[in-house]
């Protein structure tokens, strides 16, 4: 029974830690500018405040030390930096009392300001110190306004999704940012680090975090679903819980067994991470459209824009600023083999074409193959055939290309698996057979074939006409 | 006086007002101060901050020009169902709302509120159409849309749309203009005004109107407000000649023409050489446009010429005022280039006043109307690979309530819904909209918004970034201060893109 209370009190007392630190931080600073006020000749009467407040303040700094020395009890930090505040947290006290009895008694009169000022260095560094124990040593570092921004490296733009690592990308900024403040180096909450693949794995004072790929069994997992009240919770009711997509990445990761090294691509997506995926996926912004490329390019020249421009072909940079281009034929559908000879100048900047309904032929298409930025190529109702597409393997970058309504055939899709960046193809009013595009498929499973042909069901309700029954 | 004497002299007046002493002290000042003005402001372009100043700015002004970033949208087709649709009969469906059916109104849901119609204590009215769940994404949809529940997957819901304009006008102004006041531009007219016209033989923003009158706010929803007036949407009629006079009249050949808008253009260049007034750029450029589009308006508006199969696609009937013809029409125009087309359906104010606008009838028969169309437009610009670069968006002006129309505390002859700016439904399609996505919730009745709500501005703000805007930056000076679409509001909806 006394053990129970005893026990159940210290930690009590203790918390107040917090709390009671900032009456001397505040009463002592108060102390040591009244002290300074007081060298004035006009305001020497100020001398008079400096030693109640200072008592006041060597009361709270003793009470403050007292409540954390019972809060250290409690464990979970790192021993090197609590051993550090708690000695500057005792020398303030001590100096503070130190200072008390000189005034009352009258001591060492010009000792007064230089101990007050040595006092003040040692509560701001025991202060700094504290703080860095509660919210971790990077707190203050990380906010800096100058210098390398940390908090847009923890949570990276992932450009290339299916190549990123799971651990480092995905999980180790969620624990960053949510975990790390408690479970570091210098704070060892329940004895547990999780900064580091290595320290993961160690587990806590309960044993591992992680078991046997079951996030449900894992504690790592577990008490992020718990219920806000619950005392094992984490993070802790008050402190930034994790969204659902951060919770999500945590299951998945765990569930397809906590690889260090795996990439997004290399693990078994499941319906539910795939949600979560195709939101990370970057969207809108200036850097984000999946068609342009990140590196920068010089500007088309104008002579060259000009002779397209003069046979009615648009040629836009696809932003300001950008000096990739979009080229659009709908004004020119005499454009053909010949003038796709003025695409050439422009070949580091094009990246998407849109040839629709022109003379473009299999000729010009060996010319377009030497572009090779072209992500975006539209070649729909063009005379393009089968031997236009040989030409076509040069485009590496290819995403998305337009055959609506061309002569191609089975021959010439099968050409496009030498296109590996291929992900759209359009396929409709084309002889293709199902039997290519089965092959197709199976070589080239991320790409969207539509083959269009799309009929709708007929239905009683398309031609009912609903009408109030007339007596 | 004769004929000619008149035009000389109104020339002469005008000329003269233009050189009055009170205009040439004016303009002196004004001009001072424009110089002055301008020099402090840099190269000041209409799009803040992108510093091409230096470039001369063409004579015309729907020359194609690049967005603030690499777009995922080329063209936009708004689908607004004018007289804002039931979403408690189409897309949010509340069983609850369904036990309560028939009985009173609780007054904890009415206090502070004020209604269009409804006065006194309405009671509920229960979803009067059997939901069921579709696609992957397992999306309510009624049977009033059988066609569109199977497009669930390619759309995103916004569920949780508000408005705070609860008439028709104001609220039509707002969802296109962002202002429930006159005087502002349109989102196409924003549009245009940012990207031109990619295809110089139409204009970059064409409106179809169906169900048989137009808005409730009339044509200031695709104005141009305080833009050059170049950039308003051109509406071409839904029946007989898209476009009038687009045959040559008897004893006028298509040269004549052409010489005589050539010689109209010339004396209007140097009218705007001498005053610098940016509308006498969009009537030449109207002029031209007119002509050009004599040229290419018949093949792009005419949909004989489509397959059989296309027509039965659609549903449409040649020759007839119809959404589905509208629908159709719209596909054929972003295939060619236009930027934004806007299709206003009137005839979905279902108050229970009259057969043909009741929830029991009426919103059966407009849904019948739409479903295939809207269905077919989302098919054929899939196969044609165009859905991936054509941002679809349907809505009304606002929503409905989940009480029944009481009109003067009366039963009304049918079942009815009054007008609901708390939450209603919107969905979008295409150009990097997640496919079978949804965003927010309304609560057990559907009366308010709890999760996820989205404002007017917000569906603008998204609008323009799938163009490749940001809405912030998309401004226009005008009477002192930079104008946007958004106002001082807007957030892209993140939550349905990707």
């Amino acid at each position: 029974m006394m053990t129970l209370l005893q026990g159940n009190w210290s930690l009590f007392i203790g918390r107040f830690h917090p709390l009671l630190v900032h009456l001397p931080i505040g009463m002592l600073i108060v102390a040591f500018i009244l002290e300074v006020m007081s060298k004035n000749r006009r305001l020497a009467v100020l001398s008079a405040a400096v030693l109640p407040v200072l008592v006041f303040g060597a009361l709270s700094a003793v009470a403050a030390c007292i409540a954390g020395w019972l809060l250290s009890t409690s464990g979970g930090y790192d021993e090197d930096a609590l051993d550090l505040h708690m000695w500057m947290g005792i020398g303030v006290a001590a100096i503070s009392v130190l200072l008390c009895v000189f005034r009352r008694y009258a001591l060492f009169r010009n000792a007064w300001l230089p101990v007050s000022f040595v006092m003040i260095v040692l509560l701001s560094a025991a202060g700094h110190f504290g703080g860095n124990l509660t919210h971790g040593e990077d707190y203050l570092t990380a906010a800096l306004p100058f210098g390398k921004n940390r908090s847009a490296e923890a949570t990276p733009a992932i450009a290339n999704l299916p190549e990123a690592k799971v651990y480092d990308q995905l999980v180790m900024p969620i624990l960053e940012e949510k975990c790390y403040s408690c479970h570091n180096e210098a704070k060892l909450k329940g004895g547990l680090r999780l900064d580091g693949m290595d320290n993961i794995k160690k587990g806590g004072e309960n044993g591992p975090v992680i078991k046997d790929s079951v996030p449900e069994a894992s504690e790592l997992y577990k008490r992020l679903v718990l219920s806000e009240s619950d005392d094992k919770r984490m993070p802790p009711k008050g402190k930034p819980q994790l969204t659902p997509q951060q919770l999500e990445i945590l299951y998945w990761w765990i569930e397809q067994g906590a690889s260090p090294t795996a990439t997004v691509k290399e693990l078994h997506r499941t319906a539910r991470m795939q949600l979560v995926l195709d939101g990370m996926k970057p969207s809108g912004g200036s850097d984000a459209n999946p068609f342009v490329p990140q590196e920068e390019v010089s500007e088309a020249s104008g002579q060259d824009v000009a002779a397209l421009e003069k046979i009615g072909v648009k040629v836009m940079p696809v932003a300001n600023e950008n000096g990739f281009v979009m080229i659009n034929a709908v004004n020119a559908p005499g454009f053909g083999n010949k003038e796709a000879e003025l695409l050439l100048p422009l070949k580091k900047q094009i990246v998407w074409l849109k040839l629709s309904n022109t003379q473009t032929g299999d000729s010009a298409l060996k010319l377009i193959s030497q572009l090779p930025e072209l992500t975006r190529l539209h070649l729909e109702n063009t005379p393009v055939t089968d031997a236009g597409l040989t030409h076509l393997a040069g485009c590496k970058q290819l995403k998305y290309l337009n055959l609506v309504g061309t002569k191609v055939t089975d021959k010439g899709i099968l050409l496009l698996q030498k296109n590996a960046a291929l992900k759209e193809l359009f396929l409709y009013k084309t002889a293709v057979t199902p039997a290519a595009l089965g092959q197709l498929r199976k070589a080239m499973p991320e790409m969207k074939i539509d083959t269009g042909g799309y009929v709708m069901p007929v239905l009683v309700t398309d031609t009912l006409v609903y009408r109030k029954q007339r007596t | 006086m004769h004929m000619s004497e008149k035009i000389i002299h109104e020339a002469n007046e005008r000329a003269a007002k233009y050189f009055s002493r009170r205009h040439f002290l004016q303009d002196c000042i004004t001009g001072l101060g424009a110089t002055a003005l301008g020099s402090l402001l840099g190269g000041c372009n209409i799009f803040s901050g992108s510093g091409s100043g230096e470039m001369p700015q063409s004579l015309n002004p729907l020359e194609p020009r690049a967005p603030h970033f690499p777009a995922r949208a080329k063209s936009v087709i708004y689908l607004h169902m004018a007289g804002a649709p039931s979403q408690l009969e189409l897309f949010d469906y509340k069983p609850e709302l369904q036990k309560l059916h028939n009985q009173l109104c609780p007054p904890s849901i009415l206090e502070g509120k004020k209604f269009a119609f409804i006065r006194g204590v309405p009671k509920m009215l229960g979803p009067q159409a059997v939901f069921s769940q579709h696609g992957e994404s397992r999306a309510w949809v009624s049977d009033h849309l059988p066609h569109f529940s199977k497009m669930v997957d390619d759309v995103s819901f916004l569920k949780a749309v508000q408005t705070d304009q609860f008439n028709h006008g104001p609220a039509q102004l707002f969802m296109h203009t962002g202002s429930a006041r006159l005087g502002r531009p349109s989102i196409g007219s924003w549009v245009t005004y940012g990207l031109g016209s990619e295809n110089s033989n139409l204009p970059g923003f064409v409106v179809l109107t169906s169900g048989g009158k137009t808005p409730d706010a009339g044509k200031s929803v695709w104005g141009s407000g305080f833009l050059p007036s170049v950039y308003q949407g051109v509406q071409c009629r839904s029946k007989g000649d898209p476009v009038l006079y687009i045959t040559d009249p008897e004893g006028m050949d298509r040269d004549m023409r052409y010489q005589s808008i050539h010689a109209i253009n010339e004396v209007n260049k140097l009218e705007y050489e001498a005053f610098q007034d940016p509308e006498i750029l969009s009537r030449i450029s109207q002029y031209e446009l007119a002509y050009k589009m004599q040229i290419s308006v018949p093949g792009v508006m005419d949909i004989n010429d489509e397959p059989e199969y296309i027509h039965q696609l659609y549903g449409t009937q040649p020759g007839k005022e119809a959404f589905a013809n509208n629908c159709l029409l719209a596909r054929k125009l972003v295939e060619k280039g236009v930027r934004f087309v806007q299709l206003f359906d009137w005839g979905w104010d279902t108050h229970g006043t009259g057969e043909d606008l009741s929830i029991d009838y009426g919103l059966r028969n407009k849904s019948r109307e739409i479903d295939k169309p809207i269905s077919a437009l989302l098919l054929d610009l899939k196969q044609r690979g165009l859905l991936d670069e054509t941002l679809v968006v349907w809505g009304g002006e606002f929503g409905r309530t989940p009480m029944q129309e009481n009109r003067d505390g009366k039963e009304m002859p049918y079942l009815g819904r009054d007008h609901h700016v708390e939450a209603f439904t919107m969905w979008m399609a295409g150009a990097g909209i997640r496919k079978g996505g949804s965003w927010g919730e309304t609560d057990e009745i559907g009366f308010a918004a709890v999760k996820g709500k989205v404002a007017v501005h917000d569906i603008h703000a998204t609008i323009l970034q799938q163009m490749g805007f940001d809405h912030e930056k998309l401004t226009y000076q005008f009477q002192g201060r930079p104008f946007r679409l958004t106002d001082v509001g807007g957030h892209v909806i993140h939550e349905i893109l990707g």
